[in-house]
Parts: C-alpha cells; sequence; structure tokens
C-alpha cells in the first residue's frame, strides 16, 4: 500500500511539474526543422541563431525574448513531421520556419495546418507546397513553376530548342527537368534531343555525355544535386562537347561548391536563382561582405533567402505582438495575419516580396521574380554576371 | 533389421573415407564401433544421419525404409537420434529448452495453432515440459533446467546431450564419443545412465569409443573400422583376438599378456 | 501475485486484454500534447518492426540488414493501393503483409547458402535495391513521395489526427506481440533457436533448418510490412524513399541489439527506449549520431545480451537459488 503511495505521488508530482512549465511560457518562441547535415547545413542553423540572438540582445520583439527551438530533420519527411508535431503542440511556438527539403515541407504543411501554426519557408521551392491551399503557409524562394518556365524560356531563347537533359532521380531535379521539357514541348513543339535519368549519386556521366553528344545539342542540361552537377559539367569537356552548347544547371548551381568544384567547367552555365553574390546593390554588397566574413562562403540564395525571411519576420512579429493575448491559439493567428500582410518586401532577393491573406499559391508563393545567373569565371575566385531578371504574375505557370 | 547400410561408400577428393561398407543391425542391441583416428567412423555417423550425402551406388535403410539421400532432419523424424564429437550444445538457451528443441518432431500441435495461441498449446507445452523435466531429473540435471546450456560443466553437458538426442524418442541412438574427456567416475556414472536410458525407452545403441573398456563392457557386438574399410565384427572376446584388429590398432602382434594391457586402458 | 501469474500463464490472452486497457487510458492520463501520442504511435509502429527483427535476428540468428526495405515494401503498397485504388488502412494493411510476406521469402533463399556478414551484405543489397527502385519508378511517384494517404473513418470519426491514431496503432500494435509471443514461445520458437545455435544439431533432432529459416523470414518481413502500411497511414500520411535508408535499418538494429537480441521482450523494450531517448535528444542534434554510436558500443561491450539479458540473469539466477536451496534441505 505504501509503495503504491509513493508511486502515486511522485506521479502526481510530475504532472504537476509538465503544467508548470507549460504554463510559464511568455516568450515569443520560434521553432525551426531544418537540414542540418553539410557543413553549409549547419550554417544557415548558424545564422538563425546568431540573428535572434542579435534581436535579442537588442531588446527583443516589443520587449520580449525570443526562444529559438532548432531541430534538424535530416531532410527525411519523418523526422521533419516529428518536428512538425512536436514544435505545435509541444513546445507551443509562435511560429515554425522550415524547411530546407521540398519533400520535408510537403508532409509538414498538412501537420501545422491542422495545429494552425504559421509556417514560413526559408528554401523549399516544389510548386505542390503551396498547392495545399493552406493559410498556413508562406514561401520566400521563389516556386519552382516560375523558376521552370524561366530556365526553359532563356534557353529556348538564347541557345536554342536542341537540349539534352541528364538529371539525376533527385525530386527537385527531376521536376526541374521534366518542366523544362514540358514547356518547351508546350510553346515550341519540339521534344528534347536526348534525356536520361542517371542514377543516385552517380560518379560517371561520360556514356550519357557521349550519347548526348552525338545528338550535336544547342544546349545541354545538368539537373542533379551539387555533386552530380559538378561531374557532369567537368565530363562534358572530357568528352569533347564544344564550349559553343550552352550549359544549363537547375537552381543548385547558385551553391558555391559548384564554381569552386568545377572550375573552368562552370564558366558559362546558368541558372536561375533569387539571389545572385554578383548583385551590385550596397545592401547585398554589404550582406556578401558580412557573409564571407562571418561565416567563410560566398552566399548563395539559400543565406540571401533565410536572410530575407528572418529580416521580415522581425517586424511582422512586432506587429503581431502588440495584439497578442496570451492565448496561444489566438497569438498564432496573429502571427499568420501579420505576415500574410507583408506587401513589397525589398531585400536581398531579386524581386519583392509579397503576401496576401488567401491560402492560395497566388497568395503565398511571395517572390515571383526570379533572375538568371551567368558563371563569367570558375575556380575559387569565381565570378558572375546577371543576365536578366523577369518578374511573373501570380498565377504563372500553374 | 533395424538399420542396414550396403557398398556405402563416401571419397573426399582422393580419400575413401568409407568404402563399400556393408552393416546390419537389428533391433534392440547395442553396437560399438572402434578404429584408430580417421578410420572412418565419424564419417559413417555422418552419412547415416544424413550430414553427408553419400556417394552413387550407396545404400542406407532405417527401419525397413531407404534413407540413402534423406536430409538429416528427414531422417531425425523417422527416428535416428544422433550426438556429435563435439557435443553440439545450444550453447545459450537454457538446458530445458534443449531438452525441449529435442522433442520438436513429437509436438503435437501444428504452426497454425502456435501463431494463434490458443489455450490448448499451453496446456499441451506444460504438458512436454513435465515430461522433459522428468527426463532431465532422471540424467540428474533437473535442478540446472533455467541456466543456459553454457554453464554447466563438461560432464553435465555430456548428459545434456543425452537427454536431448533421447527426448525425441529415437529408435536407434548413435553415440559418437559420449565420455571422452570424462574422469574414469564420471565415465562409469554415464553408463550407468546409458544402460539405464536403453531400458527405460527400448534403446538401440550404437556407440563410437575411443576407450575401449566403455565398448567391451556394454557393447554386445564390435565393428572394427580401418582406413574406411570394415575389417572385423563380432563379439567384443573375438574382436580381442583378432589379429587383423591388432594390427590395425597397434601395428604388431603381441603376446597375451601385453594386449590385455593395451586394452584395458 | 504467483496466482495470477500462474492465471496469465494459462490464459495469454487475458494479458493482453489487461494491457489493451492499460494501453487504452495511457493517453487520457498521461499525455499532455499531441506530440506526445505521435511518439506514442511512432513507438508503437517501430515495436512492431522491432518485434519482427528479434524473430529473423534474435531468434533464429540470421543477419538480416534488408529489413527496411520490407518495410518500405509495406509502406509502398499501402500508398499504392491508396494511390491507384482508393484503399483505406483495413485493405492495405493485410495487402501489405501479404506482399511483404513474399518478399520475406526472396530474402530468405541467400541465408540456405550465406552466414554472418556474407548474408549481411546480400540483404543489404536486398534493401537498398527495393530503396532505389521505389525512388527511380514513376508508379511510386519516384521522390516526389506519396501524399495524403487517409487515415480510417471508425463509426463516421475520422481518426486523423495524432491522438486518435494512437488508437489505430496501439491495437495492431498488440496484437502483432500477440503473435510474435505466440509463436516465440512455442516450439517454433524453440525450433528457431536451435537453428541459431547449431544448424547441424537441430536438423539433427529433425528440425528442417531451410523451412524454419524461411519461416522466420516470412515472419519478420509480414512485421515489417505490416507496420510499414501503419506508418504510410500516420497523420499527415506522406510516405518518401528517404525514410528508408541504411540509417533507418541501423536504428531498427540498434532497438534490437539494445533491448536484447533473442530475448522475448527484446525488440519491445529497445524500441520504446531507443525512439524516446532519440526524441529527447533531438535539440542535440549534432551529438545526436555519436550518442548512439556510443550507445550501440557500449551495449555491445558491456552488456552483449542488452537489457533483456539483464532482466534474465537477474531472475534466473534466482529460481536457481531457490530451486537448489530447496534441494539441498
Amino acid at each position: 500500500m505504501k509503495k503504491i503511495n509513493i508511486i502515486f505521488s511522485s506521479l502526481l508530482l510530475a504532472v504537476s511539474l509538465l503544467v508548470t512549465s507549460v504554463a510559464q511560457a511568455k516568450d515569443i518562441k520560434i521553432g525551426v526543422s531544418f537540414r542540418m547535415l553539410s557543413d553549409v547545413g549547419y550554417k544557415h542553423g548558424e545564422l538563425i541563431q546568431d540573428t535572434v540572438a542579435e534581436w535579442n540582445s537588442s531588446g527583443g520583439i516589443n520587449g520580449k525574448k525570443v526562444d529559438l527551438i532548432l531541430y534538424n530533420d535530416e531532410c527525411k519527411s519523418e523526422k521533419g513531421v516529428a518536428n512538425a508535431t512536436k514544435l505545435a503542440y509541444q513546445d507551443n511556438v509562435h511560429v515554425i520556419i522550415g524547411s530546407s527539403c521540398s519533400s520535408v515541407t510537403l508532409p509538414m504543411v498538412p501537420v501545422i495546418t491542422k495545429a494552425k501554426v504559421p509556417q514560413i519557408i526559408p528554401h523549399s521551392t516544389s510548386s505542390k507546397i503551396t498547392l495545399t491551399g493552406s493559410e498556413w503557409i508562406f514561401r520566400v524562394p521563389v516556386s519552382s513553376r516560375f523558376y521552370k518556365i524561366v530556365q526553359a524560356k532563356f534557353t529556348a531563347e538564347n541557345a536554342g530548342t536542341k537540349i539534352a537533359h541528364i538529371y539525376v532521380p533527385d525530386q527537385a531535379s527531376m521536376d526541374f527537368s521534366k518542366s523544362m521539357i514540358a514547356y518547351v514541348k508546350d510553346e515550341y513543339g519540339v521534344d528534347p534531343v536526348y534525356e536520361a535519368q542517371a542514377g543516385e549519386k552517380e560518379t560517371d556521366f561520360r556514356s550519357y555525355l557521349l550519347k548526348a553528344k552525338a545528338t550535336n545539342p544547342d544546349a545541354l542540361v545538368c539537373s542533379g544535386l551539387v555533386d552530380e552537377t559538378v561531374r557532369c559539367l567537368v565530363q562534358s569537356y572530357e568528352v569533347g562537347i564544344p564550349k559553343s552548347v550552352a550549359r544549363v544547371a537547375n537552381s543548385v548551381a547558385s551553391k558555391v561548391e559548384v564554381p569552386t568544384n568545377a572550375g573552368k567547367a562552370a564558366v558559362g552555365v546558368s541558372y536561375a536563382a533569387a539571389f545572385a553574390a554578383s548583385d551590385t546593390r550596397p545592401i547585398a554588397k554589404d550582406f556578401v561582405k558580412h557573409i564571407k566574413k562571418r561565416y567563410g562562403v560566398v552566399p548563395g540564395h539559400d543565406f540571401s533567402q533565410m536572410e530575407d525571411l528572418l529580416t521580415m519576420l522581425k517586424p511582422a512579429l512586432e506587429k503581431a505582438e502588440k495584439g497578442f493575448s496570451g492565448d496561444l491559439a489566438s497569438d498564432r493567428k496573429a502571427v499568420r495575419d501579420s505576415i500574410a500582410g507583408i506587401t513589397n518586401f525589398t531585400g536581398l532577393a531579386s524581386g519583392p516580396i509579397s503576401f496576401c491573406a488567401a491560402g492560395s499559391p497566388e497568395c503565398r508563393d511571395g517572390n515571383r521574380t526570379p533572375v538568371m545567373i551567368e558563371y563569367t569565371k570558375g575556380g575559387k575566385n569565381w565570378k558572375t554576371k546577371v543576365a536578366g531578371t523577369v518578374t511573373f504574375n501570380a498565377s504563372a505557370g500553374l | 533389421m533395424l538399420l542396414k547400410t550396403k557398398k556405402l561408400m563416401k571419397a573426399f577428393g582422393g580419400l575413401k573415407a568409407i568404402n563399400k561398407v556393408d552393416f546390419e543391425l537389428p533391433a534392440n542391441e547395442i553396437r560399438g564401433i572402434i578404429g584408430p583416428n580417421g578410420s572412418g567412423k565419424s564419417t559413417f555417423f555422418n552419412l547415416v544421419s544424413g550430414v553427408y550425402e553419400p556417394d552413387p551406388g550407396s545404400y542406407i535403410e532405417f527401419d525397413g525404409k531407404d534413407i540413402t539421400n534423406e536430409p538429416p532432419h528427414k531422417v531425425g523424424e523417422l527416428g535416428l537420434a544422433r550426438t556429435f564429437q563435439l557435443l553440439r550444445l545450444y550453447q545459450d538457451m537454457s538446458v530445458i529448452n534443449n531438452v525441449m528443441s529435442g522433442y520438436h518432431t513429437l509436438v503435437p500441435y501444428s504452426f497454425i495453432d502456435a501463431v494463434t495461441g490458443r489455450k490448448k498449446i499451453w496446456d499441451q507445452e506444460k504438458n512436454i515440459k513435465e515430461e522433459m523435466m522428468e527426463l532431465l531429473s532422471f540424467v540428474g540435471l533437473a535442478d540446472y533446467a533455467e541456466l543456459n546450456a553454457s554453464e554447466l560443466s563438461g560432464g553435465q553437458r555430456r548428459l545434456l546431450v543425452l537427454a536431448r538426442a533421447i527426448a525425441g524418442k529415437p529408435k536407434l541412438l548413435m553415440l559418437d564419443e559420449p565420455a571422452a574427456g570424462l574422469s574414469p567416475v564420471n565415465v562409469d556414472n554415464l553408463m550407468k545412465i546409458l544402460m539405464r536410458l536403453k531400458e527405460k525407452y527400448g534403446l538401440t545403441l550404437i556407440i563410437i569409443e575411443h576407450i575401449l573398456k566403455v565398448v567391451m563392457d556394454t557393447c554386445s557386438k564390435v565393428t572394427v573400422l580401418d582406413h574406411g574399410e570394415k575389417i572385423a565384427e563380432g563379439t567384443p572376446t573375438q574382436i580381442k583376438d583378432d589379429n587383423a584388429v591388432i594390427e590395425a590398432y597397434l601395428g604388431k602382434k603381441m603376446d597375451d599378456e601385453e594386449m590385455r594391457k593395451a586394452l584395458a586402458v | 501475485m504467483d496466482k495470477f501469474k500462474e492465471i496469465i500463464r494459462q490464459y495469454p490472452f487475458l494479458g493482453f486484454v489487461i494491457a489493451f486497457i492499460i494501453l487504452m487510458l495511457v493517453p487520457s492520463v498521461f499525455f499532455t500534447d499531441l506530440y506526445q501520442s505521435h511518439l506514442a504511435s511512432l513507438i508503437c509502429i517501430n515495436i512492431i518492426v522491432a518485434a519482427g527483427l528479434n524473430i529473423v535476428k534474435g531468434f533464429c540468428g540470421q543477419v538480416t540488414v534488408g529489413h527496411v526495405g520490407i518495410y518500405a515494401v509495406g509502406s509502398y503498397t499501402a500508398g499504392c493501393m491508396f494511390l491507384y485504388l482508393g484503399s483505406g488502412l483495413w485493405l492495405t494493411l493485410p495487402a501489405a503483409i501479404l506482399i511483404a510476406g513474399l518478399f520475406g521469402m526472396a530474402f530468405a533463399i541467400p541465408s540456405f547458402r550465406l552466414e554472418g556478414p556474407y548474408l549481411a551484405l546480400a540483404t543489404l543489397g536486398g534493401g537498398e535495391a527495393i530503396r532505389l527502385f521505389i525512388e527511380n519508378g514513376d508508379f511510386f511517384m519516384s521522390t516526389y513521395g506519396i501524399s495524403n494517404i487517409p487515415q480510417p473513418i471508425i463509426f463516421g470519426v475520422p481518426f486523423d489526427t495524432p491522438d486518435k491514431y494512437y488508437y489505430i496503432a496501439m491495437p495492431i500494435m498488440l496484437i502483432a506481440i500477440y503473435f510474435s509471443f505466440s509463436v516465440l514461445r512455442s516450439s517454433v520458437g524453440r525450433a528457431f533457436m536451435a537453428v541459431r545455435e547449431d544448424p547441424i544439431s537441430a536438423a539433427a533432432s529433425g528440425i528442417n533448418v531451410k523451412k524454419h529459416k524461411m519461416l522466420a523470414f516470412v515472419l519478420s518481413a509480414m512485421f515489417a510490412g505490416g507496420a510499414g502500411a501503419v506508418y504510410a497511414h500516420l497523420p499527415p500520411g506522406y510516405i518518401h524513399p528517404n525514410n528508408y535508408t541504411v540509417i533507418e535499418m541501423v536504428t531498427f538494429l540498434a532497438m534490437v541489439v539494445f533491448g536484447g537480441l533473442g530475448h522475448i521482450w527484446g525488440g519491445i523494450i529497445g524500441a520504446i527506449i531507443i525512439t524516446i531517448v532519440y526524441d529527447l535528444t533531438r535539440p542535440l542534434y549534432e551529438y545526436q549520431l555519436f550518442i548512439f554510436g556510443l550507445t550501440i558500443v557500449l551495449t555491445i561491450l558491456f552488456m552483449p545480451k542488452g537489457i533483456g539479458g539483464f532482466i534474465d540473469k537477474y531472475f534466473i539466477d534466482r529460481r536457481f537459488k531457490t530451486k537448489t536451496g530447496a534441494a539441498s534441505k
């Protein structure tokens, strides 16, 4: 009998402790689910941590401290869903930032929609995410529906319509090539001269490239993750595809590893992105300098999008905080409405970012201005130039 | 005849491990098989129990059935049990589970019964366990039933192997050096238990043994193998006087006194 | 207390009814938020996989590193049946179990000839092949993943939130454990162990070694397949090939090793502890893999039979002492 009493009372104590710890939460909480595997992945995490620490040291959000909860999702949907559920129901965050991979963000959407927590996406580009019609999701980067048009249009107009495609079985890479093929077919009535799917983490593209070379293409599309893209580009010169053939890569070409590792093979490669490090605006120059100094890398658009996200989130939180009632559900709604009210935010991104109230792709794909970038020099001291920007209307590519 | 082999042959490369052995064993006999090292005793066991496949032309019959090319578990099912020179205990299983897995072929319920876990299974399991505990107490291991087999002493292990082989109620039990490495006292003890088991379960036995005293004392008939061939067969007294056997063992003829000494070890 | 134990032993089903009632009450008593329910559902799924893995690895002694592939087969059977036929869990679950069983058969074939590390390599290849096949197949939605796999609706109530889905996953888990206990405590379980300890000796006792290896593989594949289906329907009902890599396989193995290989409770204890520890260390993401590696190494070094072996030792030593004590009196 005594034993049961002890067990029972200790259980009660544990439960009451849990309840009080939940009730004490008064700070503004931001939850992050992120792919923190690679070197760069960690640096994105550091960027958030540093920025939030800065906010807190300069008075926080209207005097309230910001509590940052950072989880790794390893680019796995199982972990991403668990993170979203934990952040929404256990950590009681006001807003979620995440994730890096589209395949993780996609299943997070129904979770945060059901939990009614606003989520703001720093990196995922898959158009499917906003097509879910959730009122709680916001996207800072350019949606894949814009990317695929701009790249196809740019390539067809500047290089020609005889295009050879080599892609790896990664969602973004396949999406990129397939939609480009579809667009060129629709607009110009031309099929690709060559199309091949290489293996995951393929190291030798030469057999594909030789076949592509035999078709005498105007343009060669190497669509893969960083390493595959680099190998495909370098090997395209090894098999003797002439320089006159335009090289096209997907948005991973914006990552610093591509020009650094590809060297000369990167020259002339064009890609669409949301930010160019060669941007001459003072705000962009300062940002590039700051990131270079602090994290030791030249920022691609993954960095700029994260920075933009945080820059626009702070005033939105400040605005929302004024209407906080202390009730989590209504506070989250306030944050959501405040973010939805952001219009024409001009930051580092190539174009203004605007959201609106409806849970539609038109409203929630904030950035509609991809920029075409071309490498003019490869290697460690790589250089780029802006080849042009296009602003689409909100419903383009749907 | 309970066990019969005709022209049993097995060659490993050029080595004829067993060469045209004809062997007959009536029920209820205790047969000893002796022979110098490498004479093919264990190979004979492995051929009969199906561990090795005999060469073409061989014929093995057990209990009226042709078992020449049957896999070992089929032979086991038919009621031919054996022990191994290296014991081959289930080290990481409890003593009682060792014995109970020997009972495998006699388990009355089917696999489907086992999956659904009906109550009758547990009653039957209980009965099996009780029966096996009885067997364990017969060999004197009941107190160690829940221990791992690896925790037993050498002598206990030999008893356990014996119990496991008998658990399946075989018609024929083949023992491969049951007393190897035991002290004389333990050997006597083991033999006593063996004789009691034979009486209780009506076993027929084949024993390979190096300790000739054991063979001479317990076996009614002895078969001698040398270089894979059967060189003699007969009662222990006949064997003792057989010139071929003596030569195979000792390489020369001895007088009676010397030989008695040699065989009495 | 002894009388109670005796009753449970006689009517094993009763134990599961009691466990069911307790587990039904757990959420309302202990859970303070929905995430705990989500975690509980994940634990249930992991328990099913680990219990199955324990059959083939722990009991039958066959090293398999391809199990996560069969888990994926279960998930994708459910996903594709929803995608192309619109089926719900009650149809996809048996189908997933069946198809996973067939894959288990295929995985058993190398075990007839290979052992230890060689078998591990063969099964590893099999598991990875399945994942890559899915990843490259348009039929399986390749790397887009299958989304919106629906949760079951019972009496008009959709079980579409983590707290409700627990009541789907938990009974399925209990049924799986019931089957695993029934099998492992019967002569079949003993035969598995005999095959693990010494196949030659087992054959001499009349145990069909190939048949039992096959049986172990198929059974455990069925567990993995069922778990895969339950996972596919877990809210928000999304599956993606990234979730079925070797890392997940190592996690499942860690559960079985930590819980105790060949111990009837092994997989269950391991699945619970590893899943919870994994969750608690979530904020320490930088050190997570290190912590897990260290756990496995330390377990193998100091507790080679896992927690289950620890419990075994304590209880059995005591039993032996009481027996001999009584005998000496």
